[in-house]
């Protein structure tokens, strides 16, 4: 007792104490990055069916994904602990949920039988079921024929075909039905805005009358091998049955992708495992953002951190080159360091809410005034866009980018600059030819740390051009290429929108994970490189120094 | 002196570019700053403009009757009491239509009275007829302009006194099924009350008199919506009638409001509100409010300033809870009923006002006066229900039994009044705040305490790119993990959670001292590394510990709920987001800047200092506390209150960790609404240059004001510290 007490009157406890506060901080990122990448991870993997028959003789088709035990209380009053088993059962248009729990003491017998084949559907998500038979060129084929499987995947690949050409056929139609929908267009704006030049409306009305009818047969054309496709693709459908018994008809067409998990070895899932990370990355969205890809998002991030980095990197090396090379140290530079100190503190939200009144209401309400008052009051530039949003995001960033150039500068030695001008150089050749490139290191990691502030940046990008799904990118192959006023998407805007504002909370969660793992991912990624940068800063000018 | 060559004159030229550009970029910082201020402050200012009343024009014309105006402002309607209505159009300045409301010879119009939104009107003539009438404005386009045209529609009249003498007290209301209710007195004193449901096709009146007792009445109200009538008499008192059955109106009670008689009384917009006038010029407002037993009672909640006679007219606005009272000496105030004020006191030079009227729009105020003018007033009005009291004070609003603050910006209906007091969300930002900052202070400090004095040099190396990563992680994966991972895992092991963050410290700091028991000289023998394995070992095994207890605890103390058991035991309902969650969210955000900046503050102490402390026998941790700490302190303040400035503006946690409700409780089982989420989720669909849009923005400059003093309070600080250092 005596040597604890003296233990603390030394002090030498407080040191283990300190130890206990640097640990726990460290166990708390470790434990919150670990969450993100084991339930990041572990979706991607094409989970084992199980067959669970309760004791009601209840037939469930189900992933295992949990068990937990709860304490309830009987109705005597007494409490007592009881199992439960989270599954996801899957077939939403049929159960109406996905997931359910169920009491692992009132479960049988639980198997993982070999044919049960799991759907990946466009709409509803996920088919657990077993298959009956296909129909396919008019035949119907049975599961126990030979080469059953060969032929589904066939007829699989048939229907998708068959569904790609009636999609660049709607799209050839809508291609023709355009010039009419832009007068229609045209119609309603001035019906809007100028309801009295009734004349002009109506020229307009027999203009679209004459294009109907020139391409009326063109029209009827393309409706018929539509149709044609549509009909041929019915045809293609397999039958199939549930965990409950129900027997479904499911058309082909509707399936994304299909496997039997329990009948797959390692290799096949581990494929099949790469094949999702990879659709991840590339793919679009499906089921109102809670399934498919996230290219749109990656693509409207790195757009936008592009776009704020050419706003905010001039601005910012022209700023930290004034502070250390050309201003007096005074009160001006006084000045200037406050506010770089107080744009750094300024919460996001205030950038965002100025973005939104500044930039967006004034600035572009005021373009569209005078560049786009025919398309008034649909705004034009006057709403959020990404262009709006990667200014307000490079103001918010400046400070990022001005400190770290600061460093970069402040690094270069003084007997170089002094040598530079002494041989005659001009101030300007100066910096051009010896702090530029020496600071190089240090812009770089301004850069890479505001890009990854602009990645992770959520709060001021919602009410300045985010939206949840934009139907189309800000870049693309029609004149003028970049669509700077277009709205766009965002990988952490995505997680809060799927985690969030989606109907089906818990079977967009591995959605939310992987896009979170993307996510950090990225910027912990850019902050180890920033971090590596710096280092090679500061060696390389440790060893120069005189 | 030589001439430049053009080489010479290139690099001169470049230079000076060079040099103004680079001025503009420094100046650029500043004026970024400068501007983000005060485009703010702009936005912000309408809100506290005073209400203006501009004189635009004037006609001249005997007083009307009743006067109204179009949606455009291009025609004004006049009724005058010989029943002609003359239409009169603003651009052309003329008269351009007359109808008439077909009066038989002699008969005079002696008053009208209208529904709130000025729909149909109820004229009561001198001969004891009651007529109703609708004034339509009708849109005609023809060439590139708009006309404005007018229908008159007459639905028909009755007699109010079939001894054919003129009757007093006329109000009438429609309500959205069609059914009109009239209340009139005739001059025996006799009130009555006439129904007509559309539905049904039929006619009820019935004679009240006998259930107020026989008293003067002196003014009436009728609200067709809630079906509530109201009378004053002249003793002051109030006579509140249930018309709801409308074959017998039944009266639900009566009380004396005042010692003067009442002259006027009008519903405001929504119904639930009874403005009073009475006859020595006093105004005030009363709300229908539910008591303890669900009753409703009328409940004095607003007073204005007093008229200096009898109260003539009380005029509500169709769009807000404005209203207009005029007095007999002809003078007009302009009150805003939720902040108890007075925003105008007109009396047109002394003119003698005697019917107002509104603009549709309710941005013109039409005057007819004494001196047969007729004058438009401009109404600049636009932010009636924001003033600093209802901002930052109490406020008794409509269906509230008491004063409250409440932010509650959108509704449902037209009739939905904002109410803006920033008070809950502040209080919100607040709330988290401190949550925020008593978990994460003492773990960023100690942790920088170790790791600038303690920590091996190589452990030093590897934790400072950690921690940077920690402050770099996106706050959104912070709060989602918060609100879709922590909550839930929370709220399954409360007790869990609550052990860990009460008694394990303590158990902690237990374990660790057994440290001690190892002789000393061993101890020193040791490299810090066991230390830290050893702190480690006490970690877990302290978690272990209360994992292990915290069911069979449960199950026994707490019946396996704890939940339930502080809610029957201390009524603490449990949110699943809670404050709890988002302070320990918000805490993880709020430690890496804290860390570093300690860290930095106490690493930067002079090395002279700790080695002389040292030299002089003090143990390493007598060297922290007595020297590298206060030598830093100034560091750790700055650190502590950077570190506040996150948490206050941080958005993106408290808005996915709260349920983001406006309740002012400190409890931390409960959610809050922080000023930060209210802007992000509220602005977007905030009408620009609404009330709510500029409330908005002023909630953005008191965050920007207040990390702006945090931010040159720590950067002042700082600047000391380098100079107090530079000494060493």
């Amino acid at each position: 007792m005596k040597k604890i007490i003296t233990f603390w009157k030394k002090g030498d406890s407080y040191i283990l104490l300190t130890a206990g506060g640097l640990l726990f901080s460290l166990a708390m990122v470790i434990f919150m990055i670990s969450i993100i990448l084991i339930k990041g991870f572990a979706s991607f993997y094409a989970n084992d069916v199980a067959e669970i028959k309760m004791k009601d003789n209840s037939i469930y088709l189900a992933e295992i994904l949990e068990t937990e035990e709860v304490v309830l209380q009987s109705e005597s009053g007494k409490t007592y602990n009881q199992k439960q088993i989270n599954i996801k059962i899957a077939n939403r248009d049929i159960f109406d949920q996905d997931f359910k729990w169920i009491n692992s003491n009132e479960i049988s017998k639980i198997e993982y039988p070999q044919n049960v084949t799991v759907f990946e559907r466009w709409e509803y998500g996920n088919l657990i079921a077993y298959v009956k038979n296909l129909n396919y060129n008019g035949k119907v084929y049975q599961t126990r024929d030979k080469d059953f499987w060969d032929i589904f995947s066939s007829a699989f690949e048939k229907s998708e075909e068959n569904k790609s050409e009636k999609e660049n056929l709607e799209e050839e139609l809508n291609d023709v039905l355009s010039p009419i929908s832009e007068i229609q267009r045209e119609i309603s704006l001035m019906e809007i805005n100028f309801p009295w030049k009734t004349k002009e409306i109506e020229k307009l009305k027999q203009q679209e009358e004459i294009l109907q009818a020139e391409i009326n047969s063109q029209i009827e054309q393309l409706n018929q091998k539509i149709e044609q496709k549509v009909i041929e693709n019915s045809e293609i459908y397999a039958t199939v049955q549930a965990g409950d018994g129900t027997e479904i008809t499911l058309p082909l067409e509707k399936v994304y992708r299909f496997y039997r998990p329990n009948d797959m070895n390692f290799i096949s899932k581990s494929g099949l495992y790469l094949t999702r990370i990879w659709e991840f990355l590339v793919e679009e969205p499906r089921e109102s953002n809670t399934e498919g890809g996230v290219f749109p998002a990656i693509f409207g991030t790195v757009m936008m951190v592009i776009l704020m980095s050419i706003a905010v990197v001039p601005f910012g090396v022209l700023a930290a080159l004034y502070l250390n090379e050309y201003a007096k140290q005074g009160f001006v530079t006084r000045l200037i360091r406050l506010a770089i100190a107080n744009l750094a503190g300024v919460p996001s939200i205030v950038y965002g809410i100025f973005g939104l009144g500044f930039f967006i209401y004034f600035l572009g309400g005021t373009i569209d005034q005078l560049f786009f008052s025919s398309k008034l009051p649909e705004p034009t530039l006057g709403t959020g866009g990404i262009l709006w949003a990667s200014l307000t995001l490079s103001l918010l960033t400046l400070p990022v980018v001005v400190v770290a150039t600061e460093e970069g500068i402040l690094a270069v030695p003084k007997a170089n600059k002094d040598g530079a001008l002494a041989l005659g150089a001009t101030k300007w050749q100066m910096i051009r030819k010896i702090v530029l490139p020496n600071a190089m290191p240090g812009i770089l990691t301004g850069v890479i740390l505001a890009i990854s502030r602009g990645a992770g940046e959520v709060a001021p990008l919602m009410i300045t051009g985010v939206v949840k799904l934009a139907p189309t990118l800000p870049f693309d192959t029609t004149f003028p290429f970049f669509h700077l006023d277009r709205k766009f998407m965002h990988l952490g805007f995505h997680i809060y929108d799927v985690g969030f504002q989606s109907p089906n909370v818990e079977a967009s969660l591995p959605m939310v994970y992987t896009t979170a793992l993307l996510l950090i991912f990225i910027v912990i990624t850019l902050n180890l490189s920033a971090i590596f940068l710096r280092n090679y800063l500061r060696k390389k000018f440790k060893t120069s120094a005189f | 002196m030589k001439e430049l060559t053009k080489f010479q004159k290139r690099l001169k030229f470049e230079n000076k570019v060079a040099s103004g550009l680079i001025t503009l970029g420094g100046y650029g910082v500043i004026v970024s700053v400068l501007l983000i201020f005060f485009f703010l402050v702009l936005e912000t200012l309408p809100l506290f403009w005073k209400t203006s009343l501009e004189k635009d024009f004037e006609i001249s014309g005997k007083t009307p009757i009743s006067i109204g105006m179009d949606d455009y402002k291009e025609l004004v309607y006049q009724v005058y009491e010989n029943g002609i209505i003359s239409y009169y159009n603003i651009k052309q300045k003329k008269n351009i239509k007359y109808d008439t409301l077909s009066l038989s010879a002699g008969e005079k119009i002696i008053s009208s009275s209208s529904t709130l939104e000025r729909d149909e009107i109820a004229f009561c003539t001198d001969s004891g007829r009651i007529i109703n009438a609708s004034i339509l404005f009708t849109q005609e386009y023809r060439g590139n302009s708009r006309t404005i045209g007018s229908k008159l529609e007459k639905y028909g009249d009755f007699s109010g006194n079939e001894s054919g003498k003129s009757l007093e007290n006329l109000s009438f209301d429609k309500n959205e099924n069609g059914n009109k209710f009239w209340v009139w007195t005739n001059d025996k004193k006799n009130v009555f009350i006439k129904i007509f449901d559309l539905e049904e096709d039929s006619n009820y009146t019935h004679n009240l008199t006998e259930l107020t007792g026989g008293t003067k009445i002196t003014a009436s109200a009728i609200n067709a919506e809630t079906e509530v009538l109201f009378l004053s008499d002249e003793n002051g008192e109030i006579f509140y009638f249930d018309i709801s059955d409308y074959e017998s109106p039944e009266l639900k009670s009566h009380w004396k409001v005042s010692n003067n008689e009442i002259t006027a009384i009008s519903f405001l917009i929504g119904g639930n509100a009874m403005v009073l006038g009475s006859k020595k010029g006093e105004v005030e407002v009363w709300f229908q409010i539910r008591n303890e037993n669900d009753d409703l009672v009328f409940t004095k909640t607003h007073v204005f300033e007093n008229h200096n006679s009898e109260i003539t007219k009380i005029v509500p606005s169709q769009r807000n809870r404005t209203f207009i009272t005029i007095d007999k000496l002809g003078e007009l105030h302009l009150n805003y009923s939720t902040t108890s004020a007075t925003n105008v006191k007109f009396d047109n030079e002394k003119k003698g006002i005697k019917l107002v009227e509104f603009s549709p729009t309710a941005d013109v105020i039409i005057v007819a006066d004494d001196n047969s003018k007729i004058g438009f007033f401009n109404l600049q009005n636009e932010h009636p229900e924001v003033t600093v009291n209802s901002l930052f004070g109490k406020i008794w609003y409509e269906g509230y039994s008491k004063p409250e603050f409440v932010w509650q910006s959108t509704g449902g209906s037209d009739a939905f009044e904002p109410k803006m007091s920033l008070i809950p969300l502040i209080f919100g930002t607040i709330k988290g705040t401190f949550y925020a900052m008593i978990f994460s202070i003492p773990i960023a400090i100690l942790g920088a305490i170790y790791v600038s004095q303690f920590a091996p040099k190589n452990l030093a190396a590897i934790i400072k790119p950690v921690i940077e990563i920690m402050a770099a992680l996106p706050s959104v994966v912070i709060g989602f993990l918060a609100g879709l991972f922590f909550s839930p895992l929370f709220e399954k092991n409360l007790l869990l959670i609550l052990l860990l963050s009460t008694a394990a410290p303590i158990l902690f700091v237990v374990i660790i001292s057994l440290w001690g028991l190892i002789p000393e000289d061993k101890r020193r023998k040791f490299s810090n590394t066991w230390e830290l394995i050893f702190v480690f070992i006490a970690m877990v095994l302290v978690f272990i510990i209360f994992w292990g207890i915290s069911e069979p605890l449960g199950t026994y103390f707490f019946d396996g709920n704890i939940k339930n058991w502080l809610y029957t035991n201390f009524n603490i309902g449990y949110d699943q987001r809670n404050s709890l969650v988002v302070g320990i969210a918000l805490g993880f955000a709020v430690i890496p800047i804290i860390f570093t900046i300690t860290e930095d503050a106490l690493s930067n102490v002079p090395k002279s200092l700790t080695s002389a402390s040292l030299a002089l026998g003090a143990s390493k941790w007598q060297t922290v506390q007595r020297v590298v700490l206060p030598a830093a302190s100034g560091g750790i303040f700055a650190a502590i209150i950077l570190g506040l400035g996150r948490a206050i503006g941080e958005t993106m946690i408290v808005l996915m960790a709260t349920g983001n409700t406006p309740i002012l409780d400190l409890s931390l089982f409960n959610g809050f609404r922080a000023m930060s989420a209210t802007i992000a989720v509220e602005i977007p669909e905030a009408p620009v240059g609404g009330s709510l849009y500029r409330v908005l923005f002023l909630t953005a400059l008191l965050l920007l004001i207040f990390t702006f003093i945090v931010n040159s309070l720590a950067t002042y600080i700082g600047d000391k510290l380098r100079k107090k250092y530079a000494r060493y």
